[in-house]
């Protein structure tokens, strides 16, 4: 008996060893193993046209995770979110084309510099709040499609920019691992983030900036921070994409592509971190068997918005996290059970 | 520069600025008396434009009927869409009221441009004229009847609005709402029908904007895009939520347009507009004329 108690003692304690090692670099078992399956996607699923959705819903999960780190914890929506991805992709497709640099620096590059507008942006925002953050941002976004549209020398315009395939494959499976790759160093960056100190400091700026003010947490530093990280996410993934599609124009740059970001992460919950992630695989496949209903697709999608801001403005991570936590108390309770009938 | 071109600019300028007057008023409106952000008020500028369209082309295309049947539909829609999203938004919410309705706002603007999409399609619907001709105004330079019959309408419409919000009960009560809605609610103003009005009128004077502006720009789905930024614009620049200030800063709007569009081209003269709107916000966030309802935007 005492034996037994131990051994599970140990067990118990090996298992939390893990847990700890994982909360570490910012994952939970459950996370973890969910990122294992997805790896395992590619393996099964061979045919190329899902693994290309898959890979787009990997892409605007991470874009939605590095969103909600701005708008679930300190409650700036940062509407100009697809200009800064558009920055990542021009820059990094500008690099290949004069200079002939590598995708994989000109990602980092695109990065760097989104991140540097971010932390800009975040600085010439401080004395703005809330909405009027929004909407700065939004109007920011646009400046940048009319540059992108003006400086034909550089972006061609309108016309829109080729960028070279990353992989010299038809295959999509090494975009896929990319995508995977960027993903999971995204989410473990931003969980890790927002479990430390400054995750406490972004929360308690969302929820009163004057009260967390008074406390002492100096707003300045950490909305610069969570701003400058989300824009530099926004702009890795943004030169991935232009790697992936291929083509560029300012029309990506645009607020309707901030909204498809927004309408994830907010669908999947704010604050949540993995809500967005969650939601870009239900809704990227469901809108492409939409398909052949053309424009109806996105009046659904209005619908969707509308009745989900009134019904469910937290979204569906509290729902999710409700249901596991029910699930795992039931096996909980049913391996108590046989362990006291054993007994 | 030639006094003659300096004429030409202002009075061009003017002109683009007595619309934006009216397109921006019920923005600012709605903003002051509900707290809404809205998104898709660009929407109702083509539904007034598409209703305008299709009057002129089947009926009569008598410019004051176009008006007051695009005006008309324009209430409509957005009296349904009021009741139908902002009410129940209203009762269910706890809180984050102004970031919600700018969803639902973007919800909204995703079903109307979708569903006129797919039932009108994509075409251009246009009229070439309700009138036609030129009229030679100081030194011989042109303007279109058009576009100075536009601007007349747009200022009667701003004029009778005006006079509503100001001499009669119920504006007076839409007044009462933006200033403190606890007070109105004390002296027995039904809130949930002046928020209702309210929403319907702003979407009245904008789908009149776009029934005056038919012949310059055509309807199709998406046209309500730049309705809506210079909107944003006119009442960043003066406000948010001062109705009064938005007829200076409509015709500023104007004006600045005209000299970018002059001097840097029209390509960057969107370059230059959007970046005076960073500036102002940056700089003076409440707007050039102050707004009562600063408080509002920072929660």
């Amino acid at each position: 008996m005492t034996e037994l108690t131990l051994n599970a003692q140990t067990k118990n304690s090996t298992a939390d060893i893990v847990k700890t090692g994982l909360s570490k670099v910012g994952l939970s078992p459950l996370s973890l193993s969910m990122f294992f399956l997805l790896a395992l996607v590619p393996l099964v699923l061979r045919d190329q046209y899902w693994l290309h959705m898959m890979t787009i819903c990997l892409m605007f999960g991470a874009l939605s995770i590095g969103f909600d780190l701005s708008a679930g914890f300190i409650n700036v929506a940062n509407w100009g979110y697809a200009a800064f991805m558009g920055v990542g992709a021009y820059t990094s497709a500008i690099l290949l084309e004069r200079f002939g640099i590598t995708p994989w620096i000109g990602m980092i590059a695109g990065g760097l510099l989104a991140g540097s507008l971010g932390f800009l942006t975040g600085i010439i925002t401080l004395r703005l709040r809330g909405m009027f953050t929004a909407i700065l941002t939004w109007f920011l976004g646009l400046t940048m499609v009319a540059l992108a549209t003006q400086l034909v020398d550089l972006t061609r315009g309108s016309m829109g920019m080729m960028a070279e395939e990353l992989f010299d494959t038809y295959v999509k499976d090494p975009y896929y691992y990319t995508i995977l790759g960027l993903c999971v160093l995204t989410f473990c960056l931003v969980t890790r983030m927002v479990n430390s100190k400054l995750g406490l400091a972004f929360r308690a700026i969302g929820q009163s900036q004057d009260a967390a003010e008074s406390l002492g947490v100096n707003p300045t530093y950490y909305r610069i921070i969570n701003f400058t990280t989300s824009c530099t996410i926004a702009g890795v993934i943004g030169g991935f994409y232009a790697h992936f599609m291929c083509i560029i124009t300012p029309e990506f740059l645009h607020t309707k592509h901030t909204i498809e970001i927004l309408f994830i992460a907010f669908i999947g919950g704010r604050g949540s971190v993995w809500g967005g992630l969650v939601c870009a695989f239900l809704i990227i496949p469901a809108l492409e068997f939409a398909r052949p209903i053309v424009e109806w697709r996105f009046v659904i999608y209005g619908v969707m918005m509308i009745v989900i801001m009134i019904f469910m403005p937290e979204g569906i991570a509290p729902h999710i996290t409700n249901a596991v936590n029910k699930i795992g108390q039931r096996i909980n309770g049913l391996i108590h059970g046989e362990a006291d009938q054993g007994r | 520069m030639e006094f003659l071109d300096l004429w030409d600019l202002i009075l061009s300028g003017v002109i683009r600025g007595g619309l934006y007057v009216l397109m921006a008023m019920g923005l600012s409106l709605v903003f002051g008396v509900m707290n809404i952000p809205n998104f898709a008020h660009g929407e109702f500028y083509m539904i007034g434009a598409y209703t305008a369209y299709f009057i002129a082309q089947y009926l009569v295309p008598d410019p004051f009927i176009c008006l007051l049947f695009a005006g008309l539909s324009g209430f409509v829609f957005g009296a349904v869409a009021e009741k139908l999203t902002f009410a129940p938004l209203r009762k269910y919410t706890k809180g984050n009221w102004i970031m919600n309705t700018f969803m639902v706002t973007a919800g909204i603007t995703f079903i109307l441009q979708n569903v006129v999409q797919a039932t009108i399609g994509v075409n251009y619907y246009g009229i070439n004229e309700y009138w036609g001709g030129t009229i030679n105004t100081l030194g011989g330079i042109g303007i279109s009847v058009d576009r100075l019959l536009a601007f007349a309408l747009a200022m009667l419409a701003v004029l009778v609005f005006w006079l509503f919000l100001t001499y009669t009960k119920t504006g007076n009560a839409i007044r009462a709402v933006s200033e403190s809605e606890i007070g109105a609610r004390l002296i027995g103003i039904n809130i949930s029908f002046i928020h209702t009005l309210t929403f319907a009128l702003s979407c009245m004077l904008v789908a009149m904007a776009g029934a005056v502006l038919l012949p310059i720009n055509p309807a199709y789905p998406t046209m309500g895009l730049q309705p809506l930024y210079k909107s944003w614009f006119v009442v960043i620049l003066v406000g948010m939520g001062n109705v009064s200030a938005t007829l200076a800063g409509g015709l500023i709007v104007g004006l600045i347009e005209a000299f970018s569009a002059y001097y840097l081209g029209t390509g960057w003269m969107d370059v230059a507009s959007l970046s005076v709107i960073c500036m102002i916000l940056i700089f003076k966030p409440s707007g050039i004329f102050g707004s009562e309802v600063r408080g509002v935007w920072e929660q």
